[in-house]
């Protein structure tokens, strides 16, 4: 047995309010500890509320921030934290990142990666995107992911974080809850999403997924909660109710992760090698300094698709129609 | 008394009204606390929509924070204040009546005498009539905001919106809307979910201008049939062809279109011209509530 209990601070941050919302963080580290887990997740920008706009700046924190430093000294002694807020760069690029907080330090920063700038989301206006996957060693014994929200609907994210290394894939969220369709398993169309979504990882990567997602409201969107821990067989171990405010407690053992793996070596049987040349030359081809070999005859460079006016037979003059689009 | 026997709801508009009860009732929770308001404020008109924001707003806060405002005008049906009343008594809620009957012939007169607006108002059209009703009932409410010292609640469903079956600044007016994403069938089935008085939910959705006016036949089509081409061309972005493949009649898709664009600027905040460094709504962004912006 190598047991660890994972608390879900399924909380409910105040916009722009980064004292409050502070003050709660400690008081739930606090809670986390004297129940006994060795880890607390809190939920994507819980430091500061999602919808920001032009707020983000004014709640930025440096990575030097003194408040930071005393949130991580609540971590001495444990239970190892993930806080997640707006961090200011030092050439003043903001970021949404998410922290691992252990032994009374910053152990690790995972900057969002994938920002979403399409449909309710708005995220690319105000956040510069983060450029690294990294999996790192923790306290807790396994080896730690980080990543918040939209980098998981990116297949390579859990991908390169489990090859890195990572045991444990902590995905902290601010999550828009929508789609009421009567049809879906919870009665919510995003909650039935994100679940399919991380049994499949939790499976694929034969790693834990711990997901913390928000309640509350910002403006016209309501966080829908329903954090979760899935094991690494991708059965899941607990699952917080929707919308409901709390402090939820997951009692996993890490021990299953050495049993899935022996059972069903997936990660041993990863051929990165491969991805690599694969992406590479997909990278030269987008980019129209590779030919494709495998676009359709007619598409223009870059593209792998030709338009629909172009007849076969009209492929000779795809060169001069590919410059003028 | 099943649901089935109610209304009329499309398969694919159904929703899970448990969900949908809970998320509504935690905005209207949420968009008050970052007000800095615990009370609310609504017309109720005796039609569904108003009586369901009711049931919801009661649920929320609890029917002692709610302030029901019923606003007849003298051509008002009856029924429409019994009905109105009956969810008052069933919530427990704090009521008035303001009669605008005064307010709105003082502007266009009545009996052949002039209002304000002078002579030409006495043959005002029904439709201008009644929007100025719808203005003046808004008017009524943002006082009542001030003395009950609560937020005014919208209660205009998202077919109505798309279509544009509403006043400008005057019924769309509100400080936030809980069911202004629901279609009408949607409002039905939460309606019956919530307790709302089966009468209310069995009867023609109407604006109650004159005798027998009903949003149906004004329209030419009903609320079910409309709501699902809605849902189809807009939330799932049918096209009209696909949509005319799904069993519409082209003409039926091609008005519509054409009144979903022709309400465009009912759903959006007017522009300012853009002149100065920062613009509200262009490139200052702020959430409407934030730290300093409660009153409390």
């Amino acid at each position: 047995m190598q047991p660890l209990r994972i608390a879900l601070a399924q909380v409910a941050p105040t916009l722009g309010n980064l004292e409050a919302n502070l003050a709660r963080h400690h008081e739930l580290i606090a809670d986390a500890r004297a129940n006994g887990a060795g880890l607390v997740v809190f939920p994507e920008l819980g430091l500061t509320g999602y919808l920001l706009q032009d707020l983000a700046a004014d709640v930025a924190m440096r990575l030097d921030d003194p408040r930071l430093a005393a949130l991580a000294a609540e971590t001495r002694g444990g239970p190892s934290a993930v806080v997640s807020f707006v961090e200011e760069s030092g050439d003043h690029r903001l970021s949404i990142a998410a922290a691992l907080l252990e032994d009374g330090r910053v152990r690790h920063v995972h900057r969002k990666v994938h920002l979403p700038t399409y449909g309710l989301f708005d995220e690319r206006r105000f956040f510069a995107p983060g450029d690294m996957l990294r999996a790192v060693p923790s306290r807790l014994g396994v080896g730690v992911g980080l990543a918040v929200c939209e980098d998981f609907w990116h297949l390579s994210t859990p991908q390169v974080l489990a090859n890195d290394g990572a045991q444990l894939l902590i995905n902290v969220s601010s999550s828009p809850g929508r789609d009421l369709a009567a049809t879906h398993e919870v009665g919510l169309g995003t909650a039935t999403s994100w679940r399919t979504l991380m049994r499949t990882y939790a499976q694929l990567t034969t790693s834990f997924v711990v997901f913390c997602n928000r309640v509350g409201v910002d403006e016209s969107i309501s966080f829908w909660g329903g954090s979760e821990v899935v094991s690494p067989t991708g059965a899941a171990v607990f699952s917080a109710p929707l919308f409901d405010e709390g402090l939820f407690y997951a009692d996993v053992d890490l021990g299953d992760i050495r049993r899935e793996r022996i059972a069903l070596p997936l990660l041993r049987d990863e051929r990165p090698e491969l991805v690599e040349r694969e992406w590479r030359r997909l990278v030269a081809e987008r980019a129209g300094l590779a030919e494709d070999s495998t676009a359709e005859g007619g598409a223009p460079d870059g593209f792998d698709v030709a338009p629909d006016d172009v007849a076969p037979d009209d492929v000779a003059d795809q060169a001069g129609r590919a410059a003028v689009r | 008394m099943s649901e089935a026997a109610l209304f009329v709801l499309p398969e694919e508009l159904a929703i899970d009204t448990r969900v949908a009860q809970r998320l509504i009732v935690e905005f209207i929770r949420g968009q008050l606390r970052q007000a800095g308001f615990d009370r609310a404020v609504l017309g109720l008109s005796g039609g569904i929509d108003s009586a369901l924001v009711a049931y919801l707003t009661a649920d929320a806060i609890g029917a002692e924070r709610l302030h029901c405002v019923l606003m007849p005008y003298r051509t008002s049906s009856p029924e429409s204040l019994q009905d109105a009343g009956e969810v008052v008594r069933r919530l427990g809620c704090s009521s008035e009546i303001v009669d605008i009957t005064p307010m709105v012939d003082g502007y266009f007169g009545a009996d052949g005498v002039a209002g304000a607006a002078g002579p030409e108002g006495l043959e005002a059209a029904p439709l201008r009539r009644g929007n100025f009703m719808a203005r003046m009932r808004m008017s009524v409410l943002y006082d009542r905001s001030v003395t009950w010292r609560g937020l005014v609640v919208g209660t205009g469903n998202k077919t109505e919106s798309l279509i544009g079956y509403t006043t400008l600044f005057g019924d769309s007016a509100c400080a936030f809307n809980p069911i202004g994403d629901l279609y009408k069938s949607q409002v039905r089935q939460l309606s019956a979910a919530v307790g709302v008085p089966e009468q209310i939910i069995r009867k023609a959705p109407s604006a109650d201008l004159w005798p027998g006016q009903t949003d149906e036949t004004e329209a030419g089509f009903s609320y079910p049939e409309l709501d699902r081409l809605l849902f189809w061309r807009i939330d799932k972005r049918r096209s009209v062809d696909e949509c005319v493949a799904l069993g519409y009649d082209r003409a039926m898709v091609e008005r519509v279109d054409r009144m979903v664009a022709g309400a465009e600027f009912k759903r959006q905040v007017p522009p300012i011209a853009k002149l100065g460094p920062r613009t509200a709504g262009v490139d200052y962004l702020y959430p409407r509530r934030r730290p300093g912006s409660s009153r409390s």
